[in-house]
């Protein structure tokens, strides 16, 4: 098991350095026109803007850069956004809209778990009858319908029939129910398809008929050797569900003006700001790591078989 | 007359319905002679009836179709005693059982009949409760396969006390204490500490074990074991037996056993019915069935057995397949593939014939009108039984060899570490003979063949000689291409080694296509054609694909894949053993007939020793990689050296009730050899014996051969 | 036996028969070999199980009729789609015979626009489904058929789906000036890997199979094993990704010009289209109504066949 741990441990930090590599090198590439303030960019002539970059270290080999952005890293120093909010360091805006966005993200999640698991469950109960028709109706909506549209509908018309607030205030929990379940809606469906897709296939395996056969009445089948092993193959899927929640919030964010780091991102592209673009999404893709490797550890935590293989 | 008889034909429906008042009357009247057949055997029983299904039939709903999986077939389950239910893949004998424990699949529903158990008609049963009460309770099942039977994520402890905990509602502590009893008593050592381990820490053995002592947790009266040893090796296989014997005996519970090999039926069966096509055609003692068959199917099946044909002849085997069930079966079912059927067989199902008190059978042959036609029957098979002279055995003083194998080793990569699968085997193989490689699952056998036909290349160590050169290791396009058309492979899953998505016409031609064996269009067409003629399949079947054809048609198919390249060698990977019995002597007459024919050297892969004995020269026996044991076909029975092999041969059922029941298994225990310094060597110990052994015990091996 | 006399006597009479038929039958060999087993055809029953369904019909043909539109109607029509009117009479028109879709902001034609819209995102959707699914498929036999290839292969695939897809795309979009060339870049350079998972993970299993050690006994060369034993029983999952590759890709499209890395605003897409018409919605909601349903239907049409398609090539659920 601390084998399994380590390895994973050792795999997720490998990855995070090439992730982190390929990212910053891509970066590199990003428009010019993203490190100047805006006055700069209408006013300054050729030699001043070059001068200006060459004083911010742009024009340094790419390594070079890699290793003082890192340096800088490990003293807490993310650097300035440059136009969203001109001179303001990074690492102070961060510590501000993370708690939303986690906020946020957290809620949608456990929704997403406990509805999708809830609407999984009752599809494979009214397995052919009207609620799995109407269940795969909605798994096929959201997966197939580009996310923009339904959730600018929700926001626009199910905020009115409802009556609740079309932007998010933070002091106003009534305005965070609108965004919570747009951003879990896709993680509903997706629970549930993958959950009535794996419950589907235990049952047809040998030893849920032999539980059967011990007369084991079916909900206890169901719930002790169906649903218990179908959680398996779902909880390798569940870091999917954390980038899901991530892209999700990109949108959400900038439809409801939530102050967090998905909106943020959004604005920074908007208004070509370099050093947060770089920033967030270097920071996005730890986070998703991270995610896949905390979903391996539930793997282990949930199927025995992986103590048994790798020790 | 005809017609009446027809519309009684259960097969048509249970109910008869009929307007003529004679003809209700002649059904009713022939219903109550079968049930006074049936019950005569009662008083020769050794309790009192348990379970009583009656004319009972199943259908299913496949893709649109109605197929009759059971046409009409009673049974009576006595208390105490073992019923052996025998029947090929297909012949509903694990449908059947399903039924007494409601566990049809969704498509299949109970048409017709009823089952009385404990004077409640389960055919009636429409609700999981109704079941509750029976399943597991007082009925309960052993599956197939004890790899998938048990759940992976859950300790085997869990899993069988929640059956005491839900059936006694018994606590937690309780119910481990008795489950630790109950793994005790099917034999699992050290029960506290595999109380909490989950199946994956299990063999395959110790599983069926467990998943035994889980099905008798609730002390059932019936235990139903569908083919609880077929996926088990040959020795784990007697060992499981002997377990359900011991259990059976001392928890006097009924035994349903289900199963197609008739070894097996010898050892364990009191009371046999044997089911062909959804009907079960003949009932009896286990003496009766196997010393007094009356069913030309029953006949046909025990004398189509390796074991009782004789070397150098064609084995008894019957021709054909076994009849679609989604089509109306007129008359006897078996009739089409019977070379003796009668007339009658295709006009009317027949009734059922009484024998003795407790032995009958459903064929039209028992019928006295039939009796001098019968008489002629008994008395040319006895007399074809007498004139059977085995051939000489294979000649190796000039023998020359075609093949040879030297310290072939091969690894492969499991997770991080490497495992030799075949470790230093050294043998040879010569032109003309059949050498048997014999071992079970994972022993490497077929690994040995994937290697020498180059399947494997970059794992293999060691050499291979075909004819004299060099095959292993890199090889020139065109020495490959001389293999290719050398050497060739018959597979083990007919339903496997055939492209599903390609015709009969291209899956033969393949090779031929390769090489561009052919000289035109015609010439290729009349090449496929006649090598289809020759394994027994008409031409017609060129433009098909695989899917219409049963198991024996597509290994005949594979087996003309491989002959139509010409080969002289062929390497056969347990050929018969996916095979239902009664399609395995044709197939294994086809080999053999090939073999004379077009002077062909054989490499037989096999577990199933009853076949190896009839097919080859020489066996190999090998274990766990290496071979530890070689010699002449005769002198390997009757002599046996290595203590694996003794425990391997003790083990093989033989379809004789009489020495099945007398049967001494001896045990195999690897811990026994230490080879910690004395180090084991490959030997011929005497001229064409080979042994595998360190110098004590080749000291000991040596003794006991000039004994 | 403890039946009245005469009731023996009349069923033993029943059981007999004309002593004829007590005679040896013909043997014949074609009627024991009977397996009862029908004329199939993969394909064929593939194709029944799929069009059984009615809304499959229904679907098939809607696709058909958009697809045709999307190309005909460019080639046919005189309207242009990038007409702008300087007369503010000419803008915000409601839907109406002469503009089925009505007018936008700048007086163009919706209903020409949404046909231009569907063309030029379909023509961007079917270079994406051929390049991720061809490369894919290409690159998972490969990564199936070489095991030193799996090292590499499965630290490309974590890293490429350890950036959520959005983020991916929203970088790339944004490092690269915005074009169709941009867009398709993006998509496509990380679908493949996905798909070359998941063909690998197939092939895999195919490999393996008996008749595939077969062939290679026969000396098959590998030119042949794709042809005949690999691509025949793939080539089902195949369409099936490819199908799902179009809602995939239209769903990016709409989302990348929402987050403003998306097409240039001349462009015509659905998504441009959907994402201007949110910023009229209030005022003239059929602006992005109109456009939002042809696209929703074009997604939802290849999602749905995509599946149905799946299930239909499975044997296990033919008729």
């Amino acid at each position: 098991m601390t084998k399994y741990i380590l390895k994973r441990i050792l795999r997720s930090l490998v990855t995070v350095v090439i992730v982190f590599f390929v990212v910053f090198m891509l970066l590199r590439f990003m428009p010019l026109n993203g490190y100047f303030p805006d006055e700069m960019v209408k006013e300054a002539d050729e030699a001043t803007r070059m001068a200006y970059l060459r004083n911010l270290g742009l024009l340094d080999h790419p390594l070079v850069q890699l290793g003082r952005f890192v340096k800088n890293l490990f003293k807490g120093d993310l650097g300035r956004s440059i136009t969203v909010y001109p001179k303001v360091p990074i690492a102070t805006l961060l510590v501000e809209k993370i708690p939303v966005t986690a906020f946020l993200g957290f809620w949608s999640m456990l929704l997403g778990i406990v509805a999708g698991l809830s609407m999984g469950l009752m599809m494979v109960r009214f397995r052919s009858r009207i609620g799995d028709t109407l269940g795969n109706g909605y798994i096929m909506f959201v997966r197939a319908v580009p996310s923009l549209l339904y959730l600018f509908f929700i926001q626009i018309q199910i905020s009115k029939w409802f009556n609740l607030p079309l932007v998010y205030y933070d002091d106003k929990p009534l305005s965070w129910i609108l965004p919570i379940v747009s951003l879990a809606l896709s993680s509903i469906a997706w629970y549930a398809l993958w959950l009535r897709r794996f419950m589907v296939d235990e049952e047809n395996q040998d030893y849920v008929k032999f539980a059967t056969v011990k007369g084991l009445p079916k909900k206890q089948v169901l719930k002790k050797h169906v649903f218990r092993n179908a959680i398996i193959p779902l909880s390798a899927y569940l870091p999917s569900d954390l980038l899901n929640i991530i892209s999700g919030s990109l949108v959400i964010e900038t439809l409801y003006a939530i102050p967090g780091t998905g909106g943020l991102l959004t604005t920074a592209i908007k208004n070509q700001d370099n050093n947060l673009v770089q920033i967030l999404v270097l920071m996005y893709a730890v986070v998703s790591i991270l995610g896949v490797f905390l979903g391996d550890l539930l793997l282990a935590f949930v199927d025995p078989r992986i103590k048994l293989t790798d020790d | 007359m005809k017609k009446k008889l027809k519309s009684m034909e259960p097969a048509d429906n249970s109910a008869v319905l009929s307007d003529d008042p004679a003809a209700q009357e002649e059904a009713d009247l022939l219903r109550a002679y079968e049930q006074e057949i049936f019950a005569r055997s009662e008083k020769h029983h050794n309790g009192p009836l348990l379970l009583s299904a009656r004319d009972v039939v199943v259908r299913f709903n496949l893709r649109g179709q109605e197929l009759t999986a059971i046409r009409s077939t009673s049974l009576d389950v006595y208390e105490g005693e073992t019923l052996a239910i025998v029947g090929e893949s297909g012949s509903g004998k694990s449908v059947f059982t399903k039924t007494f424990i409601g566990m049809l699949d969704k498509n299949g529903r109970i048409d017709g009949g009823e089952l009385f158990f404990h004077g409640e008609d389960m055919a009636k049963y429409t609700t999981e409760e109704q079941w509750l009460k029976v399943r597991g309770k007082k009925i309960a099942m052993v599956f197939q396969d004890p790899m998938t039977s048990l759940n992976p994520v859950r300790t085997i402890g869990e899993q069988i006390a929640e059956v005491i905990m839900w059936h006694f509602g018994k606590s937690h502590e309780e119910a481990k204490a008795e489950t630790i009893e109950l793994l005790k008593k099917v034999g699992i050592h050290d029960p506290e500490k595999r109380y909490k381990q989950y199946p994956g820490e299990f063999s395959g053995g110790m599983r069926q074990r467990v998943v035994i002592a889980t099905a008798i947790a609730c002390r059932p009266e019936i235990l139903i074991c569908d083919e609880p040893t077929t996926a088990l090796d040959v020795t784990v296989q007697a060992q499981v037996l002997d377990l359900i014997k011991s259990l059976q005996k001392e928890l006097k519970m009924s035994v349903v056993f289900i199963t197609h090999d008739l070894g097996v039926v010898a050892n364990i069966a009191d009371w046999v019915a044997v089911m062909y096509a959804g009907k079960i055609v003949e009932y009896g003692t286990a003496n009766e069935i196997f010393k007094s068959p009356e069913h030309p199917y029953t006949k046909a099946l025990l004398r189509s057995l390796p074991q009782l044909g004789t070397k150098g002849h064609d084995l008894y085997s019957i021709q054909g397949t076994p009849p679609s069930l989604f089509k109306q079966i007129t008359g006897d079912a078996f009739a089409p593939r019977n070379t003796d059927a009668m007339k009658i067989d295709f006009e009317e199902e027949p009734p059922v014939f009484p024998v003795t008190d407790t032995h009958w059978a459903r064929t039209w042959l028992l019928s006295p009108q039939a009796e001098s036609y019968r008489a002629s029957l008994l008395a040319r098979d006895a007399e074809q039984q007498k004139n059977a002279v085995p051939e000489t055995p294979f000649d190796y003083t000039n023998a020359e060899k075609l093949i040879t194998v030297r310290d072939l080793t091969v690894r492969f990569k499991m997770g991080g570490s490497t495992f030799k699968a075949v470790n230093g085997v050294s043998f040879d193989i010569f032109k003309g003979e059949t050498l048997s490689l014999v071992g079970e699952s994972g022993s490497g056998k077929t690994t040995i063949g994937r290697a020498i036909m180059r399947i494997y290349t970059g794992n293999v160590g060691g050499e291979v000689t075909f004819k004299g050169s060099k095959i292993t290791g890199k090889l020139s396009r065109q020495d490959k291409k001389k293999l290719h058309m050398e050497m060739q492979m018959i597979f083990q899953d007919p339903m496997a080694s055939l492209n599903e998505r390609a015709k009969v016409d291209y899956i033969i031609s393949e090779g031929l296509y390769n090489y561009h064996l052919y000289e035109s269009e015609e010439d290729r067409v009349a090449k496929v054609e006649n090598i289809l003629t020759e394994v027994g399949l008409t031409s017609e079947f060129i433009s098909r694909f695989p899917h219409e054809f049963s198991g024996g048609q597509r290994q005949r198919i594979g087996i003309a894949r491989s002959l139509v390249m010409n080969p002289d060698f062929l390497v056969a990977d347990e050929p018969i053993s996916a095979l239902d019995v009664s399609i395995r002597a044709q197939v294994i007459n086809l080999l053999n007939k090939m073999k004379k024919e077009r002077s062909l050297t054989y490499l037989f892969i096999a577990h199933d020793l009853s076949a190896v004995r009839f097919i080859s020269d020489r066996i190999a026996v090998i274990h766990k990689g290496h071979l530890v044991e070689l010699a002449p076909c005769e002198e390997l029975f009757a002599h046996p050296l290595h203590p694996y092999t003794k425990a391997l041969l003790s083990a093989v059922p033989y379809p004789d009730p009489d020495s099945e029941r007398n049967k001494v298994l001896i045990p195999y225990d690897p811990a026994m050899h230490d080879y910690s310094s004395d180090k084991p060597v490959w030997t011929e110990i005497t001229p064409g014996h080979f042994i595998y052994g360190n110098t004590k015990e080749l000291e000991g091996y040596r003794r006991e051969a000039e004994a | 036996m403890n039946l009245p006399e005469n009731k023996l006597r009349t069923l033993q009479k029943s059981l007999e028969k004309d002593p004829a038929l007590f005679t040896p039958a013909a043997f014949s060999l074609a009627e024991s070999e009977k397996t009862g087993a029908s004329n199939y055809s993969y394909w064929k029953s593939t194709l029944r199980t799929f069009f059984r369904s009615k809304s499959v019909v229904v679907l098939c043909a809607v696709v058909a009729a958009i697809l045709v539109m999307s190309f005909l109607y460019p080639l046919f029509s005189s309207v242009d789609p990038t007409k702008v009117s300087i007369n503010p009479l000419d803008w915000n028109h409601r839907p109406s015979l002469e503009h089925p879709f009505g007018t936008d902001g700048l007086g163009r034609d919706i209903f020409a626009r949404a046909w231009y819209g569907c063309r030029n995102s379909f023509i961007l959707a079917f270079c994406i489904a051929l390049s991720d699914v061809g490369i894919g498929m290409i690159m998972g036999a490969l990564w199936g058929y070489n095991k030193k290839l799996d090292p590499i292969m499965i630290e490309i695939y974590n890293i490429m789906t350890n950036v959520p897809s959005t983020v991916y795309l929203v970088l790339l979009a944004y490092i690269m000036n915005t074009s169709y060339l941009t867009l398709f870049i993006s998509m496509a350079s990380r679908g493949w890997i996905v798909e070359a998972r998941f063909f690998r993970n197939r092939i895999l299993s195919i490999r393996d199979a008996e008749y595939n050690i077969a062939s290679q006994c026969l000396g098959t060369p590998m030119r042949r094993i794709a042809t005949r034993n690999i691509i025949p029983h793939i080539i089902s999952l195949i369409i099936m990704e490819a199908a799902l590759c179009i809602p995939y890709s239209i769903g990016s499209e709409v989302f990348l010009g929402f987050v403003g890395v998306g097409m240039p605003v001349d462009a015509i897409t659905l998504g441009n289209m959907v994402n201007h018409g949110r910023a009229s919605f209030t005022l003239h909601p059929y602006q992005m109504l109109l456009p939002a349903a042809v696209l929703c239907i074009i997604t939802i049409a290849f999602y749905f066949l995509g599946n149905k398609f799946a299930d239909a090539s499975d044997p296990r659920n033919h008729v």
